[in-house]
């Protein structure tokens, strides 16, 4: 009988190792979107780059796969009588798949020092937008700075020197101090290619970070088509040009309409809209009008043609190396080395719903990385080997936090040692993951420890009991 | 404190792994040999309990707890570390309390099994102990084939814990029943 026990014993105790190595790691992390929390499928992806230059012009060439273009992006659908909009950012994919992919590169020459080790990670800061905690419109709407002087209405990308205190995103140092620090070179380029507010007129935006996330001066490839006041667009398709007034939002929810299609509205080919038209329901037309651009903010363009093919988007950029702006972009000098960090945005996903990489080192006829090849004539062949780049799904990780004491590398950060030398990007994807559910999984891990350790125990006990009789 | 952790951490791996040989040997035989290493394996239990005590507490001194557990894997270091000391010192226990009787029928391969779940959580804190120091074993790539990723904190659900904390009443209570029945 005791044996019997014994074996009973065992199994249970064995039993209930089994059950918690298959369930471990289940039951906490679900997507929950009212507190800004969705999960990719993916936490990584890849991304190949190149990169050449002619003396005069800077390119790069990007490639990864996509199961299908976003080539949509934020639409006016007339619904019972009003225009109602769909493809704004929401906390995970758009519902109805309007949202458009995009692809980023931030470029520092070394004026940011922290970049090079630790890539955008040093511009995510103190509540940023889309975090659980995020700041509310209200509060970054009263700051005297940022919402009413920058015209700013969330916490988006920043660098660390701009606050006085990291942990506080309102605490920015003086207009004087952000000027120089300006001058000194102390923020990040930022090329920002979008398959629908910029490729179809065959720009990207030119975009830079400092104490926030501006548009370089100048006009960018899109602005808002939406009257406020009326409640309706602005501007329409104009049936002279283009034989139509709006698109069909079926066309566009079964996505019928492709790359030579008319999915976009462009300034040449609109007209004041005209609130007298029979509209009917379903009648679509973008909230985003496209143009070519001015100025700094319109020094990148498209280097023939951005396309998605067979799972794959192909992406060319170029922009002059120098564009005389030193002040919003990072001029590309020869045998100099830069850092660089992408992202990429897909499956119908916005905001901090990308994939990111960590810094890369890129060499203009320098040892790196990723070394651009130096060419004569107008365009590059492209007949370099790609630069394979993984990508992986940040979390709601921030500068503040790894600078903090719930980082155990803080101690390394202060020191300077790079993310990479501790971390890969398979990691950082499932800390920032853990860390979306920090207190939830922290509850559980602490009762599974002790729950564990009672076991055991327990195990022994009864064990003991067992053996004792054997014994005595 | 990492350095000396680091440094303790040898004593009661190699004496909790020289246990498991110990009980492997004597478990499969019971020749002179065999009986002669039993005669060491309460000595070896009781200085790897102790000497993993104070490595265990110098390992808790290595960062602020709060910052220990907000790192997934060094929650995940001390939570084996954690079940790997209460683990071998219960086999210790069960060797002090029962002698020599822990040999005898099929209790012996009881205690086989036991020194092998004790081995696979020495192993597991030691590859985690690796990682956190920044030397990485392929260890972690077997765990992570066998469905545990160690960049994951290792947690339960709720209903097993639940599971678990009826697991854990009914196993004393399967003791003190068996203690009361006849042979």
């Amino acid at each position: 009988m005791k044996q019997r026990l014994l074996y009973l014993s065992l199994i249970i105790f064995i039993g209930m190792l089994g059950v918690s190595w298959l369930t471990h790691g289940t039951g906490v992390v679900k997507n929950d979107l009212a507190r800004n929390i969705y999960i990719p499928e993916r936490l990584t992806m890849p991304l190949q780059v190149q990169a050449a230059y002619n003396g005069r012009d800077m390119f790069f060439r990007y490639r990864w796969p996509s199961e299908r273009p976003g080539i949509y992006h934020d639409m006016l659908k007339y619904e019972g009588g009003k225009w109602v909009r769909y493809g704004g950012g929401v906390a995970g994919p758009q519902p109805q798949g309007i949202y458009e992919d995009r692809l980023t590169m931030l470029v520092d020459d070394g004026g940011v020092p922290e970049f090079g080790k630790y890539g955008g990670y040093v511009t995510i800061g103190d509540r940023m937008r889309f975090f659980t905690d995020e700041a509310t419109k209200e509060e970054v709407k009263a700051h005297p700075y940022l919402g009413g002087k920058k015209n700013q209405s969330e916490v988006g990308k920043y660098l660390p020197a701009t606050r006085s205190d990291i942990n506080d995103w309102a605490s920015v140092v003086s207009e004087e101090e952000l000027a120089n620090l300006r001058r000194a070179g102390y923020f990040l380029d930022l090329w920002h290619w979008r398959a629908h507010r910029s490729n179809p007129v065959g720009k990207s935006d030119d975009q830079f970070v400092a104490e926030a996330r501006y548009g370089d001066s100048g006009k960018g490839p899109f602005f808002t088509n939406w009257d406020k006041a009326r409640k309706q667009p602005k501007l329409m398709f104009d049936p002279a040009k283009v034989g139509r007034t709006a698109l069909d939002w079926d066309d566009l929810a079964q996505r019928k309409l492709g790359f030579d299609d008319l999915y976009y509205l462009r300034e040449d080919q609109a007209v004041p809209f005209d609130a007298n038209l029979e509209w009917k329901d379903g009648d679509t037309i973008p909230r985003r009008v496209l143009r070519a651009g001015e100025g700094s903010r319109a020094d990148i363009s498209v280097a023939g043609q951005a396309r998605w093919k067979d799972g794959f988007w192909d992406v060319a950029l170029v922009r002059r190396m120098d564009t005389g702006n030193p002040l919003e972009d990072k001029a590309m000098v020869d045998k100099r080395v830069y850092s660089v960090a992408f992202a990429v945005h897909r499956n119908a996903t916005g905001s901090r719903w990308h994939y990111v990489s960590l810094p890369v080192t890129l060499g203009l006829g320098r040892d790196a990385e990723l070394e651009a090849v130096r060419f004569e004539g107008e365009a590059p062949k492209w007949e370099q080997p790609w630069f394979d780049v993984t990508l992986f799904y940040p979390g709601q990780v921030s500068w503040p936090l790894l600078s903090g004491a719930k980082h155990a590398g803080a101690e390394a950060i202060k020191a300077g040692v790079p993310v990479k030398y501790r971390h890969s990007e398979h990691q950082l994807a499932h800390y920032g993951v853990e860390m979306e559910f920090s207190d939830e999984i922290q509850r559980n891990w602490l009762l599974t420890l002790i729950g564990g350790v009672l076991l055991i125990a327990g195990f022994g006990i009864g064990l003991n009991l067992l053996l004792a009789r054997k014994g005595a | 404190m990492a350095p000396y952790h680091a440094v303790l951490v040898h004593f009661p791996v190699a004496l909790w792994t020289t246990a498991a040989l110990v009980i492997l040997v004597r478990a499969l035989s019971d020749g002179a040999l065999a009986k002669a290493s039993d005669r060491v394996l309460v000595p070896l239990l009781a200085l790897g309990a102790l000497l993993g005590l104070a490595a265990y507490v110098v390992g808790l001194l290595v960062w602020p707890l709060e910052t220990a557990a907000a790192s997934p894997l060094a929650r995940n270091h001390l939570l084996v570390a954690t079940w790997s000391l209460v683990y071998w010192t219960l086999l210790l226990i069960t060797r002090w309390m029962q002698g020599e009787a822990v040999w005898e029928g099929v209790t012996r391969w009881v205690m086989l099994v036991l020194a092998g779940l004790g081995s696979i959580l020495l192993t597991i804190t030691g590859t985690l102990g690796g990682h956190l120091s920044g030397n990485p074993t392929a260890v972690s790539r077997v765990l992570h084939f066998l469905g545990w990723d160690v960049y994951d904190t290792f947690y339960l659900p709720d209903w097993v814990l639940l599971l678990l904390a009826v697991a854990i009443i009914v196993l004393p209570v399967i003791g003190l029943w068996g203690r009361r029945r006849p042979a």
